[in-house]
C-alpha cells in the first residue's frame, strides 16, 4: 500500500487499494486497429436527437418541483423563517428550513464539524435558508418569494487582498488566515539568484472563475419505502451516495443513484449537493418524488468556482538560458472556508529543471462561496505566471521562447522526489508544435511589418498537470452473450469526454466486435461496478485498463471453450470479427455462436480490475499551445487568429473525442484569458453583481478562431498503464490563457498580468505607454 | 422563473391602448427585455399587452417624402437585413446587425430597442438602487467598470441601444400614440438624462407607446457608420460605441453628427467633435482631435478610465474609416 501525494482532490491522502494480479497477461499494445481511429460516439444519436435523458429530462408520475430559498446577504444570522404563507399557496405540499422539523441531514462542514443542511450562520450570499416543493416550478418560486426572512447582517470582506488587513470583518471565529503558509523549498533559492545574471519579478493575478456547466446543478430525488433512488447531474454517483448515505443516516445498500447523462462539470459536480439532500427531504416530506433543479444564478454564485490567485514570481535566469532560480508566493482563498491555493506552485515546481525554488502558499477566508476542484485545480492560474515570466526571461537574455523552455526541460518529476517520468514528451510538444504552428516563419513576418494599428504577435506556453495518469481502484464487468453480442459494465461517468465511446473502443480492439453494437451500462450504484468520480483527467486511464482486462479474461475463457469443442489447444486459436479463427491461417473454425458450452451456460463473465501504477515513476501529460492574436491597439480588442495545441497525453485511445477535450479546453482557457471573472460587490454589499450569462462572460462561437488544430504527441508510455494511455481533460486548458496573453505581449510590447485581458484593461496599458512615450 | 401575470393580445391600436390604460400594464413587444425585467424583479406587471397583432405596426416603407418608415414592431434582423437601409442608412444596418445575438435579433424589434432599460447590474439586480426607487446609487462607489463617463449625475448608467445612436445620427423622429392622441418627437430628445428624471429613460407617459420611426431622406454626399467595441464577440453591449454619419463635399466635411452609445445614460450626441469636424478635410489630425474634443468633459468613475482612451481610439479609427470608405 502506497501513499499518493496529498492534497489531489480526489485521492485525499488514501492509501491506493491493492489489486488482484490478472489471471490473463496484458502485454503492451503496439498496432491497434480499433482504438486510436477517429470514431464518432456511441451515444452521439441520443446526445444530439434529445432522447439521451439527462437529469433535467427525468420526469416521474406525481413528481414535485423543488427550489431552494438563498441567503442574500453576504455575510448574516438567519434569526427567523416564517413559511406559514408559502405553506398555504396554491400546490405547495411542503417547506423546509433551520426551523422546520424535517431538516435532519447532517454534513461535513469541515474535518471536525457537521452541520445541518440549512446552518443559520451564513457566511456567504448564496446559503441555502429554506426549500419548497410544489406542483409546477412556478408555484415553487412564487413559495420562495412568499417566505419571509430575517437576518442579522454583520460586516463582510469580499476580496482576499484586503482580508488579513487590521481591521476587516471577521469570516471565521478564528481569524481570517486560514492556516500557516504552506512553503516547499529545494535547493539554496539565494543562491540561485545570485548564479543568475538576469532576475525578474513580477505580480500576476487570476481572477476568480465559474464552472458554468451547460447543465444546471441538480436532481431527480424518489423514494420507495426506506429506500431512495436519485437521478443526479454528477461526475461520480458513488461519491454521490456516499454523501445522501452520510447526511441522511442511511446504509449505502439503501440510496441508489443514477447518473446515466451529464451536461458538464469541470469539477463542480464531483459531489453531492445540498440541493441533493434538500430534494430527499422535500421527497421524503411530501412523500412525493422531488425535482430540483437549482436556477443558473444559482449555479453562477452557489456551486463552486476557481478562486482568484495573487502571484509574486521571482526568476534568474542566466545568459545562456539556464534556469537558476524560481520563488513563488501566493495568495488565495477557499471562500468562507478551506484554501484556494491548492496546486498553484506546481507548474513552477514541476515543470522545467530549476535547483533552486521555494514557493509559499497563503489563504485567507473570504464572504464568498467555497471553492471546488475546477480543471487542473490550481494549474492555470501557476502556469499564467510562470508561462509569462518564462517569455519576460527570454525576452531579457534575448532568446526564442521556445528556445528557453527547450534548454530546460526537466529530466525527471523534481516535485516528485526526482523519480523518472514514464514518459515525457515535452519536448515534442514544443518543437513539433512549433513547426506546425509556423513559428519561427510567423515571428519573422511579424518582425519584418507590423504597422498600422492592428499588430500581430504570437505566444506560446507549456504546461503539465499533477495527475493525468489515473489508478486504481476500478472494476469492469463484461458479460458475452451467447451470440457473441456484449455487454459492458462500469460505474464511471461520461461527462462529455467520450468515456463510453473509448470503452467500447477498448472491448472492440480485443474481442473484434462493432463497438456500436456493445450495450453498456453505466454510473449506477445499483447496478455497476465502483468507479471513482470522473475528475483529474483520469477516466480514460483509470477505466481503459479495467476494461481491457475484462475483455482479455472473457477472451480467454471463449477460447478455451472453443478449443475444448475442436479438440485443439487453445494457443492455436485467435479471434477475429467475432469468429474463431486459426491463429496460423486466419482460416474461420467457429462462429462464437456455435460453441455449445457457451450457448448452454447462457454467457460469458470477464471481471477486470485496474492494476497498479508504477511505484518508482511518474506518470504526468504534457502539452505546449501556440496562438496568434491582432489587436488593435485604439480599441484594446483582441481577436485570436489561430490555435494550436499540441499535446503528449500518451496514446490517442479515439482521436476525435480527444480533440474534442484539447479544442473545449482551449475554449475555457480563451474565456479565462479574455472574459471570465466573478464580480462581487466589494463596496456596500459583497454581493455577486454578474451571476447570468450576459454579465458572466463565457466565450462565444465569435471568440475563439475557426483555425484551431489538435496535434497529438504520441510517445510510446508501455509503462504508465496496460493501454499507454495518460489524460488530456486538463492539460487542455492549463496553458492556454498564458499563450494568449504571450501573443497579446508580443503584439502590442505591453504585458497585462491580470486576467481577463478585456479592453477594461489592455487599453488602460496602453494608454499608459502611450502617455509615457 | 417568471411571477404571473395575464396576458392579452390586442386586436387594435385602440384595443392596446385602453388595455395599457390599467394599472400594473405592461407593452411588450419582442418581449426580450421585458420577461427578463420582469424575471430579475426589475419591475412588475400585473398585465402584459402584446403588440403582435397589430400588423401595422410591423415593417418598413418608403415615404412620401423620400423618406423611410419603420414600425415599431419591426424586428432587429429585418431592419440589419433591409436593402434600402443597409444602401441609404448604412449606420442603422451596421448597428442593428451587431445587437446581442441572431436569436435576440430575430425576437427583439427596434421600438423595444430604443426604449430598453439600463443594463447597469445594480439596477438588474437584488439592489434596492435609486433608479428602482431605493436610496442610493450602488454603482457611483461600486463595480462602475460599465457604467457612464458623460451625462451622469447620481445615476451612472448607461443607454444599451445600439441602434438609437445610429437614429440619432440620422436625425430620426419617433411617432408615439397614447391616451390623449399623436405625437412624434424627434429622436435627439426622445431619451431622458437622470438629472431630469433619474426614474424614467424616454419622454413617453405611461399608456403610450412608440408606433414607429420616421427617417428623413437621405441628403447627397451623406457616409454613415456604426462601430461598437464589446468585451465578446456576440451577445454583449456596447463598451463604446459610436454612429456617426456625416455630409462630404469631396474629401471636406460639410456637417455631420457623431453619437455615443456607452458613454452617458442617453445616447450622446458629441457636438464638440462635430464642430472639429465641421468644414474641415478629414485627416488624421482632424480624427484625432474630434476623439478628443469628444472626452473633453469625459469623467471617469473609479473603474471606467479606460473608456476615455477607448472612445478617443475608436473615434478617430471609425473617423478615418469613414474618410476613405
Amino acid at each position: 500500500m502506497r501513499k499518493l501525494p496529498e492534497g489531489l482532490y480526489y485521492v485525499e491522502g488514501l492509501e491506493v487499494p491493492e489489486t488482484p494480479e490478472p489471471r490473463v497477461a496484458q502485454d503492451p499494445w503496439s498496432d491497434t486497429t480499433v482504438v486510436g481511429r477517429p470514431l464518432p460516439r456511441v451515444d452521439g444519436y441520443e446526445r444530439v436527437s434529445g432522447t439521451a435523458v439527462y437529469p433535467s429530462d427525468v420526469s416521474l408520475p406525481r413528481m414535485l418541483y423543488g427550489a431552494i430559498l438563498r441567503c442574500s446577504c453576504a455575510n448574516g444570522v438567519v434569526t427567523s423563517v416564517d413559511v406559514s404563507a408559502a405553506e398555504g399557496m396554491p400546490g405547495v405540499h411542503g417547506v423546509i428550513s433551520a426551523f422546520t422539523p424535517d431538516d435532519n441531514a447532517t454534513r461535513p462542514y469541515s474535518q471536525y464539524i457537521k452541520t445541518n443542511l440549512f446552518n443559520p450562520t451564513c457566511r456567504c450570499e448564496g446559503e441555502p435558508v429554506a426549500a419548497v416543493a410544489a406542483e409546477t416550478p412556478y408555484q415553487a418560486h412564487d413559495a420562495l418569494r412568499a417566505i419571509q426572512v430575517a437576518y442579522d447582517e454583520r460586516p463582510f470582506v469580499s476580496d482576499e487582498r484586503r482580508a488579513l488587513e487590521p481591521g476587516a470583518a471577521q469570516v471565521q471565529e478564528g481569524g481570517n488566515s486560514a492556516g500557516d503558509p504552506r512553503v516547499y523549498e529545494r535547493g539554496d533559492i539565494a543562491r540561485g539568484f545570485a548564479e543568475a545574471d538576469v532576475v525578474l519579478e513580477e505580480t500576476y493575478r487570476t481572477e476568480c472563475e465559474i464552472h458554468t456547466p451547460l447543465e444546471l446543478h441538480g436532481c431527480v430525488a424518489k423514494w420507495d419505502g426506506d429506500s431512495l433512488t436519485v437521478w443526479e447531474s454528477t461526475q461520480g454517483v458513488y461519491n454521490v451516495q456516499a454523501g445522501v448515505a452520510g447526511a441522511l443516516g442511511m446504509p449505502l445498500s439503501k440510496v441508489r443513484v443514477v447518473g446515466h447523462y451529464m451536461g458538464g462539470g469541470f469539477g463542480a459536480k464531483l459531489q453531492a449537493g445540498r440541493y441533493t439532500l434538500a430534494a430527499a427531504l422535500l421527497a421524503k416530506k411530501t412523500a412525493r418524488p422531488v425535482k430540483l433543479i437549482i436556477t443558473r444564478e444559482d449555479s453562477l454564485l452557489a456551486v463552486g468556482n476557481r478562486p482568484p490567485a495573487n502571484m509574486r514570481l521571482k526568476a534568474g535566469v542566466r545568459r545562456d538560458g539556464t534556469l537558476t532560480a524560481l520563488e513563488l508566493t501566493a495568495l488565495a482563498t477557499g471562500g468562507y472556508r478551506g484554501r484556494g491555493s491548492g496546486s498553484v506552485d506546481f507548474i513552477a515546481r514541476e515543470l522545467y529543471l530549476c535547483p533552486n525554488v521555494r514557493t509559499e502558499l497563503s489563504d485567507c477566508y473570504i464572504n464568498a462561496p467555497p471553492q471546488r476542484p475546477f480543471r487542473g485545480p490550481g494549474h492555470p492560474q501557476g502556469a499564467w505566471a510562470v508561462e509569462q515570466m518564462l517569455d519576460q526571461l527570454a525576452d531579457a537574455i534575448d532568446m526564442d521562447p521556445i528556445e528557453l523552455r527547450a534548454k530546460n526541460i526537466a529530466t525527471t518529476s523534481q516535485a516528485r522526489g526526482n523519480r523518472p517520468y514514464t514518459s515525457n514528451g515535452f519536448r515534442e510538444c514544443l518543437v513539433d508544435g512549433a513547426r506546425a504552428f509556423r513559428w519561427e516563419e510567423t515571428r519573422a513576418e511579424i518582425a519584418g511589418g507590423n504597422r498600422g494599428h492592428i499588430k500581430r504577435g504570437v505566444g506560446m506556453a507549456g504546461g503539465t498537470w499533477a495527475a493525468g495518469g489515473g489508478g486504481p481502484p476500478s472494476i469492469a464487468v463484461i458479460k458475452l452473450f451467447s451470440d457473441g453480442s456484449i455487454n459492458l459494465n462500469m460505474g464511471a461517468s461520461d461527462i462529455g469526454t467520450g468515456t463510453k465511446t473509448v470503452m467500447a473502443m477498448v472491448v472492440a480492439e480485443e474481442l473484434g466486435v462493432d463497438p456500436g453494437a456493445i450495450q453498456i451500462e453505466h454510473a449506477d450504484t445499483g447496478t455497476t461496478q465502483f468507479a471513482s468520480a470522473s475528475g483529474g483527467s483520469k477516466t480514460i486511464p483509470t477505466e481503459s485498463p479495467a476494461v481491457r482486462a475484462a475483455a482479455l479474461e472473457i477472451k480467454e475463457q471463449l477460447l478455451d471453450l472453443a478449443a475444448a469443442q475442436l479438440s485443439v489447444d487453445a494457443s492455436t486459436l485467435a479471434l477475429r470479427d467475432g469468429t474463431v479463427v486459426s491463429a496460423a491461417d486466419s482460416s474461420v473454425l467457429l462462429r462464437v455462436r456455435e460453441i455449445r458450452a457457451l450457448r448452454r451456460r447462457g454467457n460469458l463473465t470477464g471481471v477486470g480490475y485496474r492494476g497498479p501504477n508504477p511505484q518508482d515513476k511518474v506518470i504526468a501529460p504534457f502539452a505546449a499551445q501556440f496562438c496568434e492574436v491582432e489587436v488593435n491597439t485604439l480599441t484594446g480588442e483582441v481577436e485570436i487568429v489561430r490555435f494550436l495545441a499540441a499535446h503528449d497525453s500518451g496514446r490517442i485511445m479515439n482521436k476525435l473525442t480527444c480533440q474534442n477535450q484539447a479544442f473545449g479546453g482551449v475554449t475555457m482557457g480563451i474565456g479565462y484569458a479574455m472574459t471570465e471573472r466573478r464580480i462581487l460587490d466589494g463596496n456596500e454589499t459583497g454581493k455577486m453583481v454578474n451571476k447570468n450569462w450576459h454579465d458572466y462572460k463565457i466565450p462565444t462561437a465569435m471568440d475563439v478562431p475557426a483555425d484551431m488544430t489538435f496535434l497529438p504527441i504520441e510517445p510510446e508510455d508501455t509503462e504508465c498503464n496496460t493501454v499507454g494511455a495518460k489524460g488530456i481533460g486538463e492539460p487542455a486548458t492549463i496553458p492556454t490563457a498564458a499563450a494568449v496573453a504571450n501573443a497579446i505581449a508580443h503584439a502590442t510590447g505591453v504585458r497585462v498580468t491580470d486576467t481577463p485581458i478585456d479592453p477594461t484593461k489592455l487599453l488602460q496599458a496602453l494608454a499608459e505607454r502611450r502617455e509615457g512615450e | 422563473m417568471l411571477p404571473s401575470f395575464s396576458y392579452v393580445r390586442a386586436q387594435t391600436l385602440d384595443d392596446a391602448l385602453r388595455q395599457l390604460s390599467s394599472d400594473g400594464a405592461a407593452v411588450h413587444a419582442g418581449g426580450s427585455d421585458l420577461l427578463g425585467c420582469l424575471r430579475d424583479g426589475v419591475f412588475e406587471a400585473s398585465k402584459v399587452v402584446s403588440l403582435s397583432g397589430l400588423g401595422d405596426l410591423r415593417g418598413i416603407r418608403e415615404t412620401r417624402n423620400g423618406g423611410l418608415r419603420i414600425g415599431a414592431t419591426t424586428t432587429i434582423a429585418e431592419v440589419a437585413g433591409n436593402d434600402l437601409i443597409r444602401r441609404r442608412y448604412r449606420t442603422l444596418a451596421q448597428a442593428a446587425a451587431v445587437v446581442a445575438s441572431p436569436q435576440l435579433r430575430n425576437q427583439g424589434t427596434i421600438g423595444g430597442n430604443i426604449c430598453q432599460k439600463p443594463r447597469c447590474w445594480y439596477y438588474r439586480g437584488e439592489f434596492d438602487c435609486m433608479r428602482k426607487g431605493g436610496g442610493m446609487c450602488y454603482a457611483a462607489g461600486g463595480e462602475n467598470q460599465f457604467h457612464c463617463i458623460l451625462g451622469g449625475a447620481g445615476c451612472f448608467v448607461v443607454h444599451p441601444s445600439d441602434t438609437a445612436p445610429a437614429l440619432v445620427a440620422l436625425g430620426a423622429t419617433v411617432r408615439i400614440t397614447g391616451p390623449r392622441g399623436v405625437r412624434t418627437v424627434p429622436m435627439e430628445e426622445f431619451h431622458v438624462l437622470p438629472n431630469v428624471d433619474f426614474r424614467r429613460e424616454t419622454v413617453l407617459d405611461p399608456g403610450e407607446i412608440v408606433t414607429e420611426i420616421l427617417l428623413p431622406e437621405p441628403v447627397s454626399g451623406m457616409r454613415s457608420s456604426y462601430r461598437k467595441v464589446r468585451s465578446r464577440g456576440a451577445w454583449d453591449f456596447a463598451l463604446a460605441g459610436v454612429a456617426v454619419a456625416l455630409r462630404f463635399s469631396g474629401n471636406r466635411v460639410e456637417d455631420g453628427r457623431v453619437v455615443l452609445s456607452g458613454a452617458a445614460p442617453v445616447p450622446w450626441r458629441s457636438r464638440e467633435a462635430e464642430e472639429v469636424l465641421a468644414g474641415q478635410r478629414l485627416d488624421a489630425g482632424v480624427a484625432r482631435r474630434a476623439g478628443e474634443a469628444a472626452m473633453r468633459d469625459a469623467r471617469a468613475l473609479r473603474h471606467n478610465g479606460y473608456k476615455i482612451p477607448l472612445f478617443r481610439g475608436l473615434i478617430e479609427e471609425q473617423l478615418l474609416a469613414i474618410a476613405e470608405s
